[in-house]
């Protein structure tokens, strides 16, 4: 709901500077910078309409724990509505561990994690076919750092579109 | 002078470390080994090999709780001498233990090498060693030695020298770090990659003799368990039905693998025979149990498991019966392996303060924690099971190996290449 608030807001902003530049004729109109996805092609043009649409292509989880919050719910129903509409699409769902963990459980943790998102895409009608599951363990930090905050942007599952 | 030196040395560490006083210190007689004959080999004469031969002992030795003499080129004795010492000569010198030997030629070009170990105190052998090696190999026959001296005296169970290390070499950082599965002898010598870099690839664990290796490989996109090869680098997977599998460790005997396979969110205990064939599901306990160590005994399997809600330690029978709950601690402890000698097992305990090693019996008694950093995992053992290897990460993610000794003391850092994880030390085969 936010997230449909903010794109409107984003329309209304480039509305009107849209209308400022027909009001100052006289005025070189700075040429925008390119959005990185008018250039893109194939599969990242895809991924990016796919992060864009789905608000994150990442949900992230408590220590040690593979529960799904509400927010992360929410995110995951983004992508599965994406999904259905792209359903020639496959996923790699990608789960991870931070770096507090130690290296084996670490392995089983993001695998768990990855399970449950898709288990609950499963359930959102997503077909199996559509998606994949691995595990990088502590493998593929995302953020360094011993901080609370740097680990917990580390518990996390990445949909990654395959193809 | 010598062995004055070595007294006053042995009384030092007795007072600067009383929680290494556990054993008495020994001081071990390392005369120089002689030779029936100087002659010529490939890799310089008989008499120099003994001296560079000696000094290397020595040098071995003194990374232990022993305290060698130090080598007196004036401390030679004759080559009868080797198999029937003069006892009161060197317990005059101070010595509890003496360490005899020879380097001769042989016929064919090749070395013949021999040590003996005594009693001092006691005027009795306690052991024996000898082999035929080429030239070049003089040094691992040395290290031969100082295992017989340092298993003899202090009754460890297996060697510490002549052993071999594996573990993942990283290059480079974040998503450009390559990983590649190396070993190399304990002294650093002989290092080589078994892997090219060209998958991630994790926790190498080697067969008792280090014949082979197996580790976790993400060829193909999943993590899965792969065997190697370590002479020809030859590799299969273990288990080849797509599943995520990790966590291997070779019983003693060498002929069974423990593995964690994950079968939809849940990771179990399975076994292996190392030959291949079909898999025998240990544990049904929904949630993470993973990190198996076989007992030195073959019987016995330590695991962690978070069945009640974090990660513990838990022991079983190899067929998966008998599960009880080994670690109360108040903490979590992750990453068992069980000591050669089958007295301890070592942990890696997750607590406030990171991560960090420590060693607790097989009857839950005795806990303690040997390192005092935050990002210490992943502990191995010596055969020798008096010195742990364990991976030290710091806080922008770059790892080293360290060691540390049982009977405490500081950790020392171990030199590689690369920065480094995952360690495994092993025997090496006859």
């Amino acid at each position: 709901m936010r997230r449909a608030a903010l794109l409107l807001l984003a329309f209304g902003l480039s509305a009107s500077e849209a209308s400022a530049q027909l009001r100052f004729p006289g005025i070189i109109p700075r040429r925008p910078a390119q959005p990185p996805q008018q250039q893109l092609v194939g599969i990242d043009a895809l991924r990016a309409e796919f992060v864009a649409q789905s608000g994150s292509a990442i949900v992230y989880f408590g220590g040690d724990s593979a529960v799904l919050s509400p927010g992360a719910k929410a995110t995951l129903d983004a992508q599965a509505r994406w999904l259905r509409q792209h359903p020639a699409v496959v996923v790699q769902i990608e789960g991870h561990a931070d770096p507090s963990d130690t290296r084996d459980h670490a392995l089983a943790v993001g695998a768990r994690r990855a399970q449950e998102v898709r288990d609950y895409l499963i359930l959102l009608g997503i077909p199996a076919a559509q998606l994949t599951v691995v595990s990088w363990g502590k493998e593929r930090v995302a953020v360094m750092g011993a901080s609370d905050a740097a680990l917990a942007l580390n518990r996390r599952v990445e949909t990654v579109l395959v193809r | 002078m010598t062995s004055r030196l070595a007294h006053i040395l042995s009384l030092l560490m007795f007072a600067a470390v009383p929680a290494a006083a556990q054993r008495p210190v020994t001081v071990v007689a390392v005369p120089p080994l002689t030779t029936p004959d100087d002659r010529k080999t490939s890799a310089g004469s008989t008499a120099a090999i003994a001296w560079q031969a000696t000094q290397l002992i020595v040098s071995d030795l003194r990374s232990t709780e022993l305290v060698p003499t130090r080598p007196d080129q004036k401390d030679f004795y004759s080559y009868p001498e080797v198999t029937a010492p003069t006892y009161s000569r060197w317990r005059s010198a101070g010595a509890g233990a003496l360490l005899t030997g020879f380097v001769r030629a042989q016929p064919d070009g090749r070395l013949a090498v021999g040590c003996y170990v005594y009693d001092v105190k006691a005027g009795r052998a306690l052991g024996r060693i000898g082999f035929v090696v080429a030239p070049e190999d003089w040094r691992r026959a040395a290290h031969k030695c100082s295992d017989l001296v340092y298993s003899k005296v202090i009754g460890a169970p297996g060697g510490m020298f002549d052993t071999r290390i594996a573990y993942i070499a990283q290059n480079g950082t974040g998503r450009a770090r390559v990983k590649r599965v190396a070993v190399m002898d304990n002294d650093g010598e002989n290092h080589r990659y078994l892997t090219a870099g060209d998958s991630l690839v994790l926790t190498p664990r080697q067969s008792p003799g280090g014949e082979r290796v197996a580790f976790v490989s993400f060829l193909g996109g999943q993590p899965h368990v792969m065997l190697a090869d370590a002479a020809s680098g030859e590799q299969r997977a273990l288990v080849p039905n797509g599943a995520i599998s990790f966590a291997p460790r070779f019983s003693a005997d060498g002929q069974r693998i423990a593995f964690s396979m994950m079968l939809g969110a849940n990771s179990d205990i399975y076994l292996a025979a190392a030959s291949g064939g079909a898999v025998q599901r240990l544990t049904q306990a929904p949630g993470v149990d993973t990190s198996p160590s076989f007992s030195p005994d073959g019987s016995r399997i330590v695991f962690e498991s978070d069945r009640s809600g974090s990660q513990q330690l838990y022991i079983m029978n190899t067929d998966g019966s008998g599960q009880r709950r080994l670690s109360f601690g108040g903490a979590r402890y992750a990453a068992p392996e069980w000591s050669p000698d089958g007295e301890w097992i070592a942990f890696t305990r997750r607590g406030p303060d990171g991560l960090r090693i420590g060693v607790i019996k097989p009857d839950g008694t005795g806990e303690r924690l040997l390192t005092d950093g935050s990002g210490d995992e992943g502990a191995s053992w010596a055969p020798s099971a008096s010195t742990l290897l364990f991976q030290r990460t710091d806080t922008a993610g770059r790892s080293t190996l360290w060691r540390v000794a049982l009977s405490g003391g500081p950790p020392r850092r171990v030199t590689t290449p690369q920065d480094a994880s995952d360690p495994d030390w092993s025997g090496t085969a006859e």
